[in-house]
């Protein structure tokens, strides 16, 4: 190539780019105020190159304008999909336009997390006081944005509540000083089997109930008919349910002192407490139902006998095995237990089954 | 035509200015041997420097989690070996015996205790990202992973209490240590894990965290 003479150098001129592969190059200078943030990439920000933050007020501009874009894609789906969560599967939902999110995004996810800290304890109180939530708590507070970050913790934690204090409570029964105690990790796989079938089979259940027992509205009255033939969401039964179960929280580790009549006291009020709570957040989706009265009964006795349940399998030493006197082997605390581990050690099975000889 | 061209000494009054520049289609290192990985080609090199390095960098993250003060480097640079080390010592010593001897301890199996954790890791961070946090999946699951090193720490001193005769004593002994290495796990995940969840929800994504050390200490005191 010539060399340039000072015409060349007076002109502009247009110079092929010698960097072909697209995207300039890039000059980090070490000073104070453009200061790198640090390597954290969310899906979102994949396509972004790291942004230089050293202007307050355009990062400002900046974080606001992600957390509005993330929300808005969240809480556009949340609208559209809050009103027509059918237990199918909701796949129409899925990548039908711009605005909805696919079922494949974890952003479709969000918008069921999208609570805070003082929503979810509010939450919580409104399951153990009766009365204490507005009459259209349904339909206006779970309804419109039910959460699922709840109802997934409160049962995880119940389940390890249940699971530790029950193992407590047979150590207590037994204790003297050279009594080996004996840790029983199986009672959590039956807490769990139990009380997830609990918290996700009956809202099914009870939602494909209301959904087919409407009363026939009639169409004149055309007053009562938006509220008469409201029907609660999956999610919202979900939601309700997951938080009932909150209260026996404290009442299983309540169950560790081992006084029968104490014990069944704490199950009686638990049971009663939280049966009225269900009852009374869903009577307006009671009230339109024609089986109304069966529903009430058959909501109070699962929820009765759940709490029965916890207390009978994993707390009460019945009275037989203790009068009976000091045996030999290890005394038999849980007989259901003993009787599901005979059955079982009589076929050797490769896992994590108990050993006949193993007691809770 | 005469142009002139009038060329100054750059007089230096300004304090240098420095810094790096990167160019996109080469690889790239924003500051230089931060990450440890080198420039040069590492083909030629021993065996021996290959795994002293990846050695060296795992036990920096102990380290950084035994002291926690500096937050950046277990976050930038996860890796995974140091929770599965802590992962399988654990559930060796923690798994019950499988023989038919009747004082045998009936705990956990071995891939219960690893499911526990790798599973439970695995959800915590889950529920970390849908609440809205912006930190990678494996930069939690790493985070919570070496945090498990004082849980670790302390079923081991609980295994050697252990060896001693079963008193009421020792087992206030074993308590303690228990509760210290919850506390301090706990402690040190909130403090890498913190920052990156949006104010109002910090409580509620520290809640399983919480949650999942309380499990497994749970494990760990349990133990005998």
């Amino acid at each position: 190539m010539e060399t340039p003479t000072a015409d060349d150098l007076l002109q502009f001129r247009d110079y092929s780019a010698t960097n072909n592969s697209g995207a300039p190059a890039q000059i980090n200078v070490n000073s104070p105020t453009h200061a790198t943030s640090g390597g954290n990439f969310n899906a979102q920000q994949q396509q972004q190159q790291q942004r230089q933050r050293g202007d307050p007020l355009a990062d400002l501009i900046y974080d606001m304008s992600s957390s509005t874009a993330a929300t808005a894609g969240g809480g556009g789906g949340a609208g559209a999909q809050g009103a027509s969560l059918d237990g199918a599967a909701n796949v129409g939902g899925a990548g039908a336009g711009g605005a909805r999110l696919s079922f494949l995004t974890i952003e479709y996810y969000q918008q069921f997390f999208n609570v805070d800290t003082y929503m979810v304890l509010e939450r919580i109180v409104n399951s153990m006081i009766p009365k204490r939530a507005a009459s259209n708590y349904l339909r206006m507070n779970i309804g419109e944005n039910p959460d699922l970050y709840g109802p997934f913790w409160i049962t995880i934690t119940l389940i390890f509540s249940i699971a530790i204090s029950g193992n407590i409570a047979s150590y207590l029964q037994l204790a003297d000083d050279s009594y080996q105690w004996h840790y029983n990790f199986h009672l959590v796989s039956y807490a769990a089997t139990c009380i997830f079938l609990y918290a996700n089979i009956l809202p099914a259940i009870l939602w494909a109930l209301f959904k087919y027992s409407l009363k026939p509205v009639d169409q004149a009255d055309a007053i009562e008919t938006d509220s008469a033939t409201y029907t609660p969401t999956l999610l919202s039964l979900m939601c309700i349910y997951g938080y009932s179960l909150a209260i026996y929280i404290p009442v299983s580790i309540l169950w560790v002192i081992n006084i029968s009549l104490l014990q069944w006291l704490l199950v009686i009020t638990a049971a009663m407490l939280s049966g009225t709570v269900l009852i009374a957040v869903l009577t307006p989706a009671l009230r339109n139902s024609q089986y109304s009265l069966f529903l009430i009964v058959g909501i109070l006795s699962a929820h009765v006998i759940l709490a029965a349940g916890f207390l009978l399998y994993f707390f009460h030493s019945p009275p037989d095995a203790l009068a009976a006197g000091p045996k030999p082997t290890l005394p038999q605390v849980l007989p259901p237990a003993h009787m599901v581990q005979q059955a079982v050690s009589q076929q050797p099975v490769v896992g994590d089954l108990p050993q006949a000889n193993q007691t809770g | 035509m005469d142009a002139k061209l009038d060329m100054f000494e750059d007089v230096n009054t300004s304090p240098s200015l420095e810094g790096d520049m990167s160019i996109p289609g080469r690889r790239t290192t924003t500051t230089t041997s931060q990450n440890g990985v080198p420039d040069y080609n590492t083909l030629d090199e021993p065996i021996r420097e290959t795994v002293l390095r990846d050695i060296r960098a795992v036990g920096i993250k102990f380290y950084h989690v035994l002291y926690p003060k500096e937050k950046s480097s277990l976050l930038r640079d996860w890796d995974l070996w140091g929770p599965l080390v802590l992962c399988t010592l654990m559930a060796t010593i923690l798994q019950g015996s499988s023989s038919a001897d009747s004082m045998a301890d009936n705990g956990p199996e071995f891939a219960q205790v690893f499911v526990i954790v790798w599973i439970g890791a695995a959800i915590v961070t889950l529920n970390s990202k849908l609440l809205g946090g912006n930190i990678s999946f494996f930069q939690s699951v790493c985070v919570l992973g070496y945090c498990l090193t004082p849980v670790a720490l302390a079923l081991i001193i609980c295994r050697v209490i252990l060896m001693a005769k079963h008193t009421r004593f020792l087992f206030f002994l074993r308590f303690v240590t228990t509760t210290l290495g919850f506390t301090w796990a706990t402690y040190a995940s909130f403090i890498f894990l913190g920052q990156s969840q949006p104010p109002h929800r910090k409580p509620l994504a520290v809640y399983p965290i919480f949650l999942f050390f309380f499990i497994i200490s749970w494990l760990v005191l349990s133990h005998n």
